[in-house]
C-alpha cells in the first residue's frame, strides 16, 4: 500500500521542480534557441534562422566586448571594496563585543532598501550642480568648485561612481557573513597566538583570514554573482552613459532588446553572458573551496 | 554536491552564533557551539583601545546612515528647496508638500496595491512550493534531492535579464501580460531557490524521532509533515516568508519588462518619475521614503530572525 520513501520524496519535490522547469529552464531554452535567429521586434514578424551569425556579430561589436570588460571591472571593484569594508566592520563589531549588538542591526538597514531607491538616492547625492557630495567637499576646501568631479558625467570615473550604491547596499551583507564566521574562531587559538607574541597584522593574515577561508569564499562568490548582474542601480543613475561608459552586460542586453529591437542578438549576448557567469562561478567554487584541508 | 555538504556545518554554526538560540537549526549542533569562547580572544582589552574603536564605529555609522537620512530630510523640503544650489542638509522649512504631490499623482496609490499584491502572491507561491520540496530533500536524502538542490543553486546564477525577456513573451502568449500573477510568478523564480535553501536548513534541525513517533501513532507521512513538523519550523517559515516578500517588494527588472500601466509596481513608478515628469526630485524622495520605511521598520522589529535567515541564506546559497 505504502509508496516507497524515494517516491514520496520525489512527489514532494515535483511541484517546485515543475515550476523551475517551466519558468526558468524553458525560458533559458527559448533564450538559447532565439540566439540562432534573426527576429523582427514586431510581434508575429519574420523569424529567420541565421546560425551563429548573432554570436559573430556580438563578438565583433565593440559595445559587447566593452560591456564585458566593464562588467568585469565593476564586479572586481564592488566585491573588493565590499570585502575590505565588510571585514573591517566585522572585526570592529567583534572586538567591541556584545555591546555593539544594536549597532550591528542598524548597520543592516540598507539591505532592506530597493536597489532602485539606493541608485536614485546616490544619484541625488552625486549629481552635478545640486549634488550634496560635491558641495560638502567644496565647503571642506577639498574641491575648488562643487562640480570639479563629474561623478556621473565624467566617462573616466562613472563606472566607479555607479558602483557606490551597490557597495553601500551590500557591505552590510558581507559584514554579516564575515562576522558570523569570526564568531566561530576559537578564542583559545587567538589567545595562544597572542601569548606567542603575534601582533595584530600577523593575527589577521596568519590566523583569522586562513580560518575564515570557507566563509570568505561563499561571501565572495555570492556577491560576485550579484554584482555581475547589477542592473537597477546603474539604469537609474546613468542608463549606461555617458558614452556607454557605465554600460554593463545586463544593460547592454536590455537595450539591445528594448531600444534597438534585436531579440536575436540580445539572446546571443544573453547566452554568452550566462555561460560566462556559470563558468566563472563554477571555477571560483572549485578553486576557492577545494583547498583539501577540511574533511 | 561537495560544496553543499561542506557548507552545512558552517551554516549551522554561523547561525548559532549570530542568532543565539532563537533559531531552530542550531539545536542539533549544540555540542559544537563555541558561543562566547572567543570573547576573551578577539575582544579588545584595554580601555583606551575600546574608546578609539567606539569612536571609529560611531564615525562608520554616521557615514553609513547619512545617505538615507538625507533622503528623508530632502523629502520634507519644499519642492524648490529640493534642487537648490548649493544644497542644504536640513530643510529650511519642513513641509509635507512632496508627500502630497507624490501620493496624489495618478497611478501611485495603485502601484502600492500592486506591489503588495504581487509580493503576497509570490511569497505564498514560494512557500507552497518550497516547503514540501525542502522537506523531501532533507528528510529523504535521495540522489534526486541532491541533484535538485544543486539545480536550485545554479538557478541563482542566472542573470534575470536572460530569462526576463523570454519569460515576458511567454506570459504575453498565454494572455497574462501585465498581470500581478505573471509578475509574481517571475518573482518566484528568484525567491523559490532561496526559499528551498532556507527551508532545507530549518528542516535539517528537526529531530527525526518527532515524525517517527507521529507515524507510529498512525499519522501518514503527509500528516506527520503537516501536523508535527510544520508547527515546529513555523519560525523558519516566517523567516523564509520575509525574504520572499522582500525579494518581490524590491525587484525592478522583471517589473519593468512585464508590466505596463495596469500592474505596475512602485519601483517602476519611482523610476518613471525621472523620465515622465522631468526631474521631480522632491516627489521621488517622498515616494522612495514611503516605500522603504515599512521594510526598514520590519527589519528592526524582527532583527534576530532576519539576521539568522540572512546568514543561513548567504552561507548556503
Amino acid at each position: 500500500m505504502r509508496i516507497s520513501d524515494r517516491r514520496f520524496a520525489l512527489f514532494l519535490m515535483t511541484p517546485a521542480a515543475l515550476f523551475l522547469a517551466v519558468f526558468v529552464a524553458y525560458p533559458l531554452f527559448r533564450l538559447v534557441a532565439d540566439s540562432f535567429f534573426k527576429i523582427s521586434p514586431i510581434a508575429g514578424g519574420p523569424r529567420d534562422f541565421v546560425g551563429f551569425q548573432n554570436y559573430l556579430s556580438a563578438f565583433a561589436s565593440d559595445a559587447f566586448m566593452g560591456a564585458g570588460w566593464r562588467t568585469l571591472a565593476y564586479t572586481v571593484v564592488v566585491v573588493t571594496l565590499e570585502f575590505a569594508l565588510g571585514l573591517g566592520m566585522a572585526l570592529l563589531f567583534t572586538t567591541l563585543g556584545r555591546r555593539s549588538q544594536v549597532w550591528r542591526t542598524v548597520f543592516l538597514y540598507p539591505l532592506m532598501i530597493a536597489p532602485i531607491v539606493a541608485g536614485l538616492l546616490w544619484k541625488f547625492l552625486m549629481i552635478d550642480n545640486f549634488g550634496l557630495i560635491g558641495t560638502l567637499l567644496h565647503q571642506a576646501g577639498i574641491l575648488s568648485n562643487p562640480n570639479q568631479i563629474g561623478w556621473l558625467s565624467d566617462p573616466n570615473i562613472v563606472l566607479f561612481s555607479v558602483a557606490i550604491p551597490d557597495i553601500w547596499l551590500t557591505t552590510s551583507f558581507m559584514c554579516l557573513v564575515l562576522f558570523a564566521g569570526l564568531q566561530n574562531i576559537p578564542g583559545d587559538l587567538i589567545e595562544a597566538a597572542r601569548l606567542d607574541g603575534a601582533r595584530a597584522p600577523a593575527l589577521l593574515f596568519r590566523i583569522i583570514l586562513p580560518l575564515l577561508r570557507p566563509v570568505i569564499a561563499v561571501a565572495l562568490v555570492v556577491r560576485g554573482i550579484d554584482a555581475a548582474r547589477a542592473f537597477d542601480t546603474i539604469l537609474i543613475q546613468t542608463n549606461g552613459g555617458p558614452q556607454s561608459a557605465s554600460e554593463t552586460m545586463s544593460l547592454l542586453i536590455y537595450r539591445t532588446m528594448i531600444r534597438f529591437g534585436d531579440p536575436g542578438l540580445a539572446s546571443a549576448m544573453g547566452t554568452i553572458y550566462l555561460v560566462a557567469m556559470l563558468a566563472v562561478a563554477f571555477f571560483a567554487v572549485a578553486t576557492i573551496w577545494r583547498p583539501g584541508k577540511d574533511s | 554536491m561537495r560544496v553543499a555538504e561542506r557548507t552545512r556545518p558552517d551554516a549551522g554554526k554561523a547561525a548559532a552564533v549570530t542568532a543565539g538560540s532563537s533559531v531552530p537549526s542550531t539545536t542539533h549542533e549544540g555540542g559544537r557551539k563555541r558561543r562566547g569562547v572567543n570573547r576573551e580572544g578577539l575582544e579588545a582589552g584595554r580601555r583606551s583601545t575600546r574608546t578609539i574603536l567606539w569612536i571609529l564605529l560611531a564615525a562608520a555609522m554616521v557615514l553609513y546612515g547619512f545617505p538615507f537620512l538625507y533622503l528623508l530630510f530632502t523629502s520634507f523640503k519644499t519642492p524648490i528647496d529640493t534642487i537648490a544650489v548649493p544644497p542644504t542638509v536640513l530643510p529650511k522649512e519642513w513641509t509635507l508638500e512632496n508627500y502630497v504631490n507624490a501620493l496624489g499623482r495618478s497611478g501611485v496609490v495603485a502601484s502600492f496595491i500592486n506591489s503588495i499584491q504581487t509580493a503576497i502572491i509570490s511569497t505564498l507561491l514560494s512557500l507552497v512550493l518550497a516547503i514540501p520540496a525542502a522537506y523531501g530533500i532533507t528528510r529523504y536524502k535521495t540522489p534526486s534531492g541532491r541533484v535538485f538542490i544543486m539545480a536550485a543553486l545554479v538557478t541563482r546564477m542566472v542573470p534575470p535579464v536572460a530569462i526576463g525577456i523570454p519569460l515576458a513573451s511567454m506570459m504575453a502568449s498565454v494572455g497574462m501580460a501585465d498581470t500581478p500573477i505573471a509578475l509574481s510568478i517571475a518573482h518566484t523564480t528568484i525567491s523559490l531557490p532561496l526559499s528551498i535553501w532556507l527551508m532545507s536548513s530549518f528542516f535539517e534541525a528537526v529531530p527525526r524521532d518527532l515524525e517517527e513517533a507521529a507515524t507510529v501513532d498512525g499519522c501518514s507521512r503527509l500528516g506527520a509533515l503537516w501536523r508535527v513538523v510544520i508547527p515546529v519550523v513555523s519560525g523558519g517559515i516566517a523567516v523564509t516568508a520575509i525574504f520572499a516578500f522582500l525579494a518581490s517588494w524590491n525587484e525592478f527588472l522583471f517589473a519593468l519588462l512585464m508590466t505596463a500601466i495596469r500592474s505596475q509596481t512602485t519601483p517602476v513608478v519611482i523610476a518613471n518619475f525621472q523620465t515622465q515628469f522631468g526631474l521631480d526630485w522632491g516627489s521621488m524622495t517622498a515616494l522612495a521614503a514611503v516605500y522603504s520605511i515599512p521594510v526598514i521598520l520590519l527589519t528592526l522589529l524582527l532583527q534576530r530572525k532576519i539576521v539568522a535567515g540572512m546568514t543561513l541564506g548567504a552561507v548556503k546559497g
